[in-house]
């Protein structure tokens, strides 16, 4: 009887021990990553994200702004708050479109190359994007 | 009753454009129904325009801004039948609003009368003419004369469309006179 309680304790404490190693493991390498010289938490964050989201809004017959500067790869987002539908042209050779934008609606694309732009239902609106 | 209502804010948005600075002088202050009628009647007048221009012209960027205005000028018509439904006004028929669906009946007839040959710069010129109206209109007339805060709103929002119809016009209109 004795004996049994005794290997019944040896168990509930090597399952103490053995769990409380895991989850200390587990804690351990996010405290060195916060610690570690030279780097902070931001800085790890700005490392790690990617392409950014630019976002230009369409009102009064004009694009706000109508200059960007953004990165190969980032997305940009031309949300139309107008109160007629409007489109998104390449100007120099129509390499892309987004078609017609009706009011209240959005379209995005991503950027890889730099373009002078327009709206070729209404063509003295215009914009460009530079990719730095 | 839909239909009546569109008719009425397109001839009082034209109405509004185009008269208001000699109407103004001549005439009490707009109501508010007044001033949906004028702002309607308007832009029905630019629509017929743009109508004419679709049957007359193979000239592709005449077609093409008869295309946007006769699509936008029916977008202001529509949120115009909205305001005025929502706030239950009914557009009132008035002497300004009369005037625009004369002249607007001339300005149709003088546009059908003319040749293949005329028609196009005919047309690229009374729209910059009717465009500059509408604009001192608006801007002059009906901005200061309304009196509800959302046809106010309305119709200011409308100004920018209406500087950049007339923007576009007069670029197609300088194409013609390289011609």
């Amino acid at each position: 009887m004795i004996s049994f309680f005794i290997l019944k304790w040896r168990g509930i404490i090597f399952t103490y021990l053995f769990l409380s190693f895991f989850l200390f493991g587990c804690t351990r390498p996010e405290d060195n990553a916060i610690n570690e010289p030279g780097k902070n938490p931001s800085a790890i964050d700005s490392e790690k994200s990617g392409p950014e989201l630019h976002t230009i809004e369409i009102s009064e017959m004009k694009f706000h702004p109508d200059q960007i500067n953004v990165h190969k790869g980032d997305t940009v987002i031309w949300k139309n708050n107008d109160i007629v539908a409007h489109c998104i042209t390449e100007e120099n050779t129509k390499a892309w479109t987004s078609s017609k934008v009706p009011a209240g609606a959005s379209w995005k694309m991503v950027v890889n190359t730099s373009a002078n732009y327009f709206c070729a239902i209404h063509q003295v609106m215009k914009g460009k994007i530079t990719v730095e | 009753m839909k239909q009546f209502r569109k008719v009425i804010a397109a001839a009082i948005v034209y109405s509004v454009i185009l008269a208001a600075p000699v109407s103004a002088q001549k005439t009490s202050k707009l109501t508010d129904p007044e001033i949906a009628s004028a702002a309607v009647v308007a832009n029905q007048g630019d629509i017929g325009f743009a109508k004419i221009a679709k049957q007359k012209s193979k000239n592709a960027d005449v077609l093409k801004f008869a295309e946007t205005m006769a699509t936008d000028h029916q977008s202001v018509i529509d949120q115009a039948v909205a305001l005025v439904t929502k706030l239950k006004v009914t557009p009132k028929d008035n002497a300004f609003s009369r005037k625009l669906t004369s002249d607007a009946a001339k300005t149709r007839k003088m546009l059908q009368s003319k040749s293949a040959k005329t028609f196009d710069k005919a047309y690229i010129d009374n729209e910059v003419a009717y465009h500059k109206g509408v604009i001192a209109a608006v801007e002059n007339v009906l901005i200061p004369q309304a009196s509800n805060q959302e046809l106010k709103s309305l119709l200011q929002n409308v100004v920018p469309t209406l500087k950049a119809h007339l923007e576009h016009a007069q670029m197609v209109q300088k194409m013609f006179s390289k011609k």
